[in-house]
């Protein structure tokens, strides 16, 4: 077992011990300063401020979001580790902050064993997007087009969708031109633009897919993707990993059970509430809540990571 | 063509209809047009105000117009409407104190005085405003115009004729073009643009770990746009006038003229004298305004002087020259001036490239609330689902021509009464303003590191200015490097690893060659 799956498991083991019954009386000591790792007036940023507001009306809490932006996450993370593990600060990340980017950047300094994983939010519908009436909407025709010897142009958003572009090229014989783009809109503007050919987007491109304009050539999730259920999956033609991930929340490590389970609570309670404007938003945009938290987030993360460092084995290699 | 109907209709609905501010006899009057209105009377009275601009204005209402509105998608035009209403405002009170005191605001406001004060002199000045501003609103509308049919078409075309190495090629182009005509010589222009390049590039790039930050944890997201750019643009002006005022260099005001201001006003033939130069000076100023970093100065020295020229041809032997006080001075500069604002829009909207101060905080607006990323994807009239992006830009066409439209019936009335501006002296200016940037600094990033950011950069500007550098080369690099650098690397990339991807379409070579032969040609006529 490697370092951070034993990370991992020591913290699933402390979070295990039976505290729920102080859950529901905590109240934090003081405002809960929220993190986000995203750009202000993003889907992302919005998320995290309509949970806040949320959560506020539902349990009188007072909560400051703020940005904390830069560097993958690894910015916020690093501003968070510092912090007090009372409850009074806590970020809004993805999950692939917290495996791939720690596994990927020994030199920040940071561990997993820093944070207290609290709860995921949405989960991401990452397909591998085309043009629809372009030359490249059905894997075989991506599969032709290289072996005739044409480049194809592979938008990434993260270097983690770098590594697995690569990685999928790799099991499937091609040698793709990776192209790192900011963002999955600017990967599905590449895509009308002509300036890339395929790419990783994940789940913007939900509406241009059910109108048409553009395909799930696969899909880069276990589950089927809602718009195009017949999509492959990306380990049927080539991947031995998934690029899934979620938008989580974290909070400095050596948290106190108590107080994680009563953040993490609150945290599902108002994406289950269909009225609040959290839950209506991660609909909308995600299909739906995604919620894990406790003991199957840490082994969750446990897995991610494991997975991040056998995927960064594998493109160094 | 439908298609463009419905989105042009979509932008004057996104105005007409966004969320009321308030409600007047019942009817709900919608954000965007108080904050148009609100916005064009800032920048009138900017504008008649000597040592300020409108960008200043735009830089300062900034963060608060954000602060207020937010950065949800509903602010994008309301904090819009406010900044195009302070570009166009500023545009037509520029020529207040320099018909009227013999100060012009603005550098190019100077060709304004030649013909405007002489007016005043002789006990004509309501005639100059309002011939200075029947002129500089003729231009904006003008070059609004060229802008709305233009912008379009050309971001369409740019889209299907450019791939990454060209779109590279294309800001190497512009930031060099920039450097090379703006300030005192090319050099100092490529050290503005150099420099704004490196400040842009701390903490960004692809890495994990944030380069060039020495350590410091403040800057690990890299320097703050907005406290970078206010410090260079606005903190630098006000420490070097701080600094020439403890010299006892003193800005050359006029002295109070006894002239009689007694109404007068507008003669017949007055309009139909000055059409023709409005006409040819509007075409000079939009041309110049579509060049990026060219700016107004240029195109009122151009509409003058061959105003001038034509002048001297066709008037009769009784007739005054230009420089003597006659209407057609005023026309053929303020028309020029003007028309550039519109034209400005053009770099801006179909490529991303802002051309001047003023583009710089429209992009600056479009960055810090999200939604809205100028450049050649927004003119998609293709996607199956509406384009937001397109509703947007057709909504700030929409504005502009409102804009005008308020320009053309309270404008004129408001600038008139603007002079008093021009007489607020500088001990009393320069700390408003310095108090106001700081505190829209502290309101946009909540950071302290913000202030002492933006006054080491109002350090920067300063040295810039004393040593006769200009710093919009700086201001737009810094907004553009990061453009270039994302570019240069996914063209790269895309070319599967060739080091000499620039150099593989023609294309992208002659805009390398163009780029290099600007610098060189302006670097030996200098």
């Amino acid at each position: 077992m490697n370092r951070f799956l034993r990370t991992f498991a020591v913290a699933a083991v402390t979070v295990a011990a039976p505290l729920a019954a102080l859950a529901a009386d905590w109240t934090p000591p003081g405002p809960i300063k929220l993190m986000i790792g995203f750009g202000a007036g993003g889907g992302a940023d919005t998320q995290a401020r309509l949970i806040a507001e949320a959560i506020e009306a539902k349990h009188g809490w007072t909560i400051l979001p703020e940005q904390v932006t830069g560097n993958s996450g690894l910015n916020l993370l690093t501003a968070l580790k510092d912090e007090p593990a009372d409850g009074t600060a806590i970020g809004m990340i993805v999950t692939e902050t917290m495996a791939y980017n720690l596994v990927a950047s020994p030199e920040s300094g940071l561990n997993a064993g820093d944070f207290t994983p609290l709860a995921t939010t949405a989960a991401f519908r990452m397909g591998l997007v085309a043009m629809a009436d372009g030359e490249f909407s059905s894997w075989e025709q991506v599969k032709a087009a290289a072996e005739a010897g044409k480049a194809v142009r592979f938008g990434t958003a993260t270097t983690r969708q770098g590594d697995m572009a690569y990685h999928l090229g790799k099991g499937a014989g091609i040698d793709f031109n990776i192209v790192s783009v900011k963002g999955g809109k600017a990967i599905m503007n590449g895509l009308r633009g002509g300036d890339l050919d395929i790419g990783w987007v994940a789940g913007a491109q939900a509406k241009a897919v059910a109108q048409g304009e553009m395909i799930n050539v696969a899909r880069g999730i276990d589950t089927p993707l809602r718009e195009t259920p017949e999509a492959p999956s990306i380990t049927d033609i080539g991947s031995q990993f998934y690029l899934d991930g979620n938008f989580m929340f974290a909070a400095p490590g050596g948290m106190d059970p108590a107080v994680r389970d009563a953040l993490a609570g609150a945290i599902a309670e108002v994406l289950a509430d269909s009225g609040t404007g959290a839950s209506q938003l991660v609909t909308r945009a995600f299909g739906g809540a995604t919620v894990i938290k406790g003991d199957e987030l840490d082994a969750m993360l446990a897995k991610a990571a494991g997975d991040s460092q056998a995927l960064l084995k594998d493109v160094t290699e | 063509m439908s298609e463009a109907i419905s989105y042009i209709w979509l932008g004057v609905l996104a105005v007409f209809e966004a969320p009321a501010l308030f409600s007047l006899a019942g009817i709900g009057i919608p954000a965007p047009l108080v904050m148009l209105l609100c916005g064009l009377l800032t920048g009138i009275a900017v504008g008649a105000t000597p040592g300020l601009a409108g960008p200043m204005a735009m830089a300062v209402s900034l963060p608060i117009l954000i602060s207020v509105f937010g950065v949800s998608a509903d602010a994008l035009l309301p904090v819009f409407a406010f900044l195009i209403g302070i570009m166009k405002g500023a545009t037509v009170g520029g020529a207040v104190p320099a018909i009227l005191f013999n100060t012009p605001g603005t550098p190019d406001a100077f060709m304004t005085t030649l013909d405007g004060h002489p007016m005043t002199l002789r006990g004509t000045p309501e005639r100059a405003l309002k011939i200075a501003h029947f002129s500089s609103v003729s231009g904006d509308t003008v070059s609004d115009i060229v802008l709305f049919v233009c912008a379009p078409f050309l971001a369409v075309m740019v889209e299907s004729v450019l791939d990454l190495p060209e779109k590279t090629a294309l800001i190497i182009l512009s930031l060099s073009f920039i450097a090379a005509v703006m300030g005192a010589s090319v050099a100092k222009g490529l050290i503005s643009v150099s420099l704004g390049m490196v400040s842009a590039y701390v903490a960004t790039g692809q890495g994990f770990h944030p380069r060039l930050t020495m350590g410091v944890e403040a800057l690990s997201d890299g320097f703050p746009l907005i406290a970078a750019v206010l410090g260079v643009l606005i903190l630098g002006e006000v420490f070097k006038s701080i600094f020439d005022m403890w010299r006892g260099i003193r800005r050359k005001r006029a002295e109070d003229h006894n002239a009689d201001l007694a109404p007068d006003g507008l003669r017949p033939g007055d309009i139909r004298r000055i059409l023709p130069h409005i006409g040819r000076s509007s075409l000079i100023g939009c041309m110049v305004g579509a060049l990026p970093g060219v700016g107004s100065t240029l195109a009122a020295t151009l509409g003058h002087s061959l105003g001038k020229r034509r002048h001297e041809t066709r008037k009769g032997p009784t007739d005054k020259s230009f420089g003597e006080g006659i209407p057609e001075g005023i026309a053929a500069t303020e028309a020029a001036n003007s028309a550039v604002s519109g034209a400005n829009l053009i770099p801006v909207l179909s490529l991303g490239i802002p051309g001047n101060a003023a583009a710089v905080f429209l992009i600056l607006a479009a960055d810090s609330i999200g939604g809205f990323n100028p450049g050649p994807s927004v003119f998609n009239f293709a996607a199956p689902e509406i384009n937001p992006e397109l509703v947007v830009a057709f909504g700030i066409f929409t504005l502009m021509a409102l804009g005008n439209l308020l320009n053309w019936t309270i404008g004129g009335i408001f600038m008139r009464s603007m002079g008093v501006m021009a007489r607020v002296p500088n001990r009393i200016l320069l700390p408003v303003v310095l108090l106001v940037t700081l505190t829209a600094i502290y309101v946009q990033e909540t950071s302290l590191a913000a202030l002492w950011v933006a006054i080491g950069f109002g350090v920067l500007g300063f040295f810039f200015r004393v040593l006769e550098i200009s710093v919009l080369p700086f201001v737009i690099a810094f907004i553009l490097a990061g453009s270039l650098e994302n570019t240069a690397r996914q063209a790269f990339s895309a070319s599967g690893g060739d080091p000499f991807f620039l150099f593989r379409s023609p294309v992208a070579c002659g805009m390398l060659a163009a780029a290099v032969i600007l610098v060189v040609l302006l670097a030996r006529k200098k």
